[in-house]
């Protein structure tokens, strides 16, 4: 027992899968037994709409939010509702999720990838260029950035980047992709095979090779967009101090060890990468500037609807 | 205290005219204190939520937002398709009904039981097991295209949309219908058939025109809750942009792209009331022009189809056992596989999937939570819906059709619309990070399955039951208790077994309502499913379904 240490329960709101955020709250607490952490687990807009609910009758009811990705908690940043903090080990913490402005950071690198089928796919694609081919007309799915705001970011990064932009946006759309509610049902449809190649993040598809399934990653050679799946304190939160011990746990060490264990991408480089992912300094990124995606998302949005429905 | 005195004095030779239940309209009675205390729950459970969403929706002006083109389209397919639906589900029902409770078809019973069956695999999850089986990559589709090069049929789509909506709904068309069917008295059916008329013309001339405020109620009752549907859309629409309104709504709040998310969910959710509002006024209007049959004492012969015997009962039971079976089929598969994509053969097969759906921890907690909430969900709609069914349709009184409509609204809303009133008014109540509140949206969404269910029967049954008791000397209250809800009671509890049905599984609702470390078995199968555990969901969707195959043996059998 820490004798300095008082008991304390904090409230997590988390989009994480149930399964591994029990894994990270178990891990966190043989570290710290004193801390309790209540977990309310939901998909992205049935948090934001249970904080916003919470606001506007008063305090957010949450201690840590983690989820989704930068562009939310800029937003959140921006209404006064969080609280400053730095993790004490920042330094070790790979500067791309780190919020300059001190108020939250990403705790997994979560690419989206090109996934396959073994069974069906002989020859994967290997870049964004590939999936524009007539022979993958008809059976690549993707998730719908209108429900998935991962993919809405996608979109914007794709848009925005010049190898790639509108005209491949175009290419694309004549293959007709299926496209699926969100990454969940993409990884299932090329998993049992209904599509044989997938647009997808990546922890998913090692997840599923995992359990056995004939799939496999391919990180396309342009670069690939991540959200980082960010974590940052309430500014209405009364428990400070256990909020903060949380989340240096999940950017330390140990924390970061876990995430690799659970088929993440980690934030920092001296806890290595899952089996089948590149090192991190080989991993190439397509990482613009948070503003250029935020001026740009609404439109990219639009134009992909506007493209593949 | 004065009351017992009341009723010694009144006592059973009150003397008033034996007018059947409409008698001493305005005076306090036992009766009229219901009616009261039915329209203070109604104004706490449905029409409070509601008034929470309409001004919510009103309040930032955003009305503009209806006259853009994807919300005028979305409303244009929700519409069609729930329309559509319901009268395909009612077609199917009914005849199903007629060849089950009415003829000598083999294996009624079995048939009976197969019929319910998707009403309690979750709608998301009926979805996926039939891409697996009409998706573009499925096997059919697969050795169609490589034949004749284009797939059979797709289930993606509106007319996938369409199919799902019917299969899901037909059961529910078949417990009205068959629970109205059997108060058909055989004596007409006999009569006609002695007149010289054949079966069909029986069927025809006979059975069916008086099946027809149960069809009616039924197709009501299937099209505004299709109206409402999320899962099917959101799997089989979306993916070639087949967007309803209950699918717009999830986009919106989901997204985290709009402003304001919870007005707009609130203003989309307006347009789904005033549609609903068309739909019970349809139905109070219809529900006016009713008739009343003496019930018969013995049971109708069913009726000999003959050389037809083999053919009809092959022909239903293919389609019926395809329509139920082979999403079953795809989902023990997939529940006894250790991941999607690995082949069926006897050395894949593992029980671990369901070993990791039950030994979750979220999983017990789930099963639990469910249980419990639904079960009173069940038994609070039973006796509330019970009560105001069997008033709306046994007493008469001015305020009837506007007690039935309030009761039936919420069945034409979402259920993530239900949830964001209830979410805006729980920390008004005190009710919120309590279980109570989710028991309370249930309430909200399901009382009108119950009323539903509970008035079709009723209308066609004359009221000198009740007359009889008051000519006796029982009092108002008395002859509404022992009499009129007395009568109603099987088919309540039919009711109540569909809401507990229904409930058990329910996502929507409780994933917004939920207090941080509880949980339900709906939001434990969806989080499986998005964790990637698609396997252990499709475990746990099995267990339910098996388990609510004995609570539909329940519902078949009361309502038989």
């Amino acid at each position: 027992m820490v004798a300095t240490a008082d008991d304390a329960t904090i409230t997590l709101y988390t989009s994480e899968p149930q399964e591994k955020i029990d894994a990270v709250v178990a891990a966190f607490n043989e570290e710290h037994p004193e801390i309790t952490v209540e977990v309310f687990r939901a998909g992205t807009g049935d948090l934001t709409a249970r904080i916003e609910s919470e606001r506007t009758n008063g305090a957010v009811q949450a201690d840590v939010l983690l989820a989704a990705d930068a562009a939310t908690f800029e937003g959140y940043k921006g209404e006064d509702l969080l609280a400053p903090y730095t993790p004490t080990e920042a330094d070790a913490i790979n500067p791309d999720v780190l919020d300059p402005d001190g108020f939250y950071v990403g705790t997994r690198i979560i690419p989206t990838v090109i996934a396959y089928n073994t069974t069906m796919v002989d020859e994967p694609p290997t870049s964004w260029q590939d999936l524009t081919d007539p022979q993958y007309a008809g059976k690549i799915t993707m998730p719908n950035p209108d429900v998935s705001g991962a993919a809405a970011y996608n979109a914007a990064v794709w848009t925005s980047t010049p190898a790639l932009g509108d005209q491949w946006l175009q290419d694309l759309a004549a293959n007709e992709p299926v496209i699926a509610e969100s990454n969940g049902p993409v990884a299932q449809a090329v998993a049992s095979g209904t599509q044989p190649v997938g647009v997808v993040v990546d922890y998913l598809v090692r997840d599923l090779a995992a359990a056995g399934s004939p799939i496999a990653v391919s990180y396309p050679s342009e670069g690939v967009p991540f959200v980082a799946q960010p974590a940052g304190i309430f500014a209405d939160s009364d428990e400070p101090e256990a909020s903060a011990t949380f989340i240096d746990f999940l950017v330390g060490k140990t924390g970061q060890e876990l995430a690799v264990e659970q088929s993440y991408l980690p934030v920092r480089g001296d806890v290595g990468t899952p089996e089948g992912a590149p090192a991190m300094d080989d991993l190439a990124v397509l990482n613009p500037p948070l503003e250029e995606v935020s001026a740009t998302k609404d439109a990219a949005v639009a134009r992909f609807d506007e493209l593949f429905s | 205290m004065s009351s017992s005195a009341d009723t010694l004095v009144r006592g059973p030779a009150g003397g008033r005219a034996p007018h059947g239940l409409d008698t001493g309209r305005g005076r306090p009675d036992g009766v009229l204190g219901l009616r009261l205390a039915l329209w203070l729950v109604c104004a706490g459970v449905v029409l409070l939520p509601l008034a929470v969403i309409v001004a919510l929706g009103l309040s930032a002006d955003r009305l503009q937002l209806l006259l853009q083109g994807d919300v005028l389209e979305a409303g244009r397919n929700s519409l069609v398709s729930a329309l559509v639906s319901a009268a395909g589900a009612v077609a199917v029902g009914t005849a199903l009904a007629l060849l089950v409770e009415r003829t000598d078809l083999r294996g009624r019973g079995a048939l009976r039981l197969l019929a319910l069956s998707p009403l309690l695999v979750p709608p998301f999850v009926g979805a996926i097991a039939w891409i697996g089986l009409a998706g573009p990559a499925s096997t059919v589709n697969r050795a169609w295209t490589e034949a004749t090069g284009g797939p059979l049929w797709v289930v993606y789509g509106g007319d996938g949309v369409v199919f799902l909506l019917v299969v899901h709904g037909f059961p529910v068309a078949y417990l009205v219908v068959a629970a109205a069917l059997r108060r058909i008295p055989s004596d007409l059916e006999q009569a006609a058939r002695t007149s010289g008329a054949g079966p069909w013309r029986t069927v025809r001339d006979v059975t069916l025109p008086l099946l027809r405020p149960a069809a009616l109620s039924a197709f009501t009752l299937v099209a505004i809750s299709n109206l409402a549907d999320f899962g099917i859309p959101s799997i089989v629409g979306l993916p070639e942009g087949y967007v309803t309104l209950s699918t717009l709504v999830y986009r919106y709040l989901q997204s985290g792209t709009v402003d304001a998310p919870l007005e707009v969910v609130a203003t989309i959710g307006m347009v789904l009331l005033a549609l609903a509002v068309l739909g019970v006024l349809l139905d109070v209007v219809a529900g006016r022009s009713r008739w009343e049959l003496e019930a018969s004492a013995t049971a109708s012969a069913p009726v000999s189809l003959g050389r037809a015997r083999a053919l009809a009962s092959t022909v239903t039971w293919v389609l019926v056992a395809g329509v139920t079976l082979l999403p079953l089929w795809a989902l023990a598969t997939q529940a006894l596989l250790p991941a999607p994509g690995v082949p069926l053969t006897w050395d894949n097969l593992t029980l671990d999937s369901l070993t990791r759906a039950l030994t979750a921890p979220t999983t017990v907690t789930g099963l639990q939570n469910s249980l419990w909430l639904s079960l009173l969900a069940g038994v609070v709609c039973a006796a509330v819906g019970l009560a105001i069914a069997t008033l709306v349709t046994r007493t008469r009184s001015r305020d009837n059709g506007a007690l039935r409509a309030v009761a039936m609204l919420p069945q034409a809303i979402p259920g993530l619309v239900i949830a964001v009133g209830w979410l805006v008014l729980a920390p008004r109540i005190g009710l919120f990070n309590t279980p109570w509140l989710i028991l309370a949206a249930y309430v909200t969404a399901f009382v009108a399955l119950v009323v539903q269910t509970v008035s079709a029967p009723l209308r066609a049954t004359p009221l000198t039951a009740e007359e009889a008791a008051r000519v006796a000397g029982a009092s108002r209250l008395r002859a509404f208790v022992d009499v009129s809800a007395r009568m109603a009671l099987p088919a309540a509890t039919t009711g109540g077994v569909l809401v507990v049905l229904t409930a058990v599984r329910e996502l929507t609702i409780s994933a917004l309502l939920l207090s941080p470390g509880s949980q339900t078995l709906g939001v434990a199968i969806f989080n499986l499913q998005q964790a990637g555990a698609y396997n252990a969901a499709s475990a746990l969707s099995l267990l339910v379904t098996i388990v609510g195959l004995a609570g539909a043996r329940l519902a078949a059998r009361q309502a038989a």
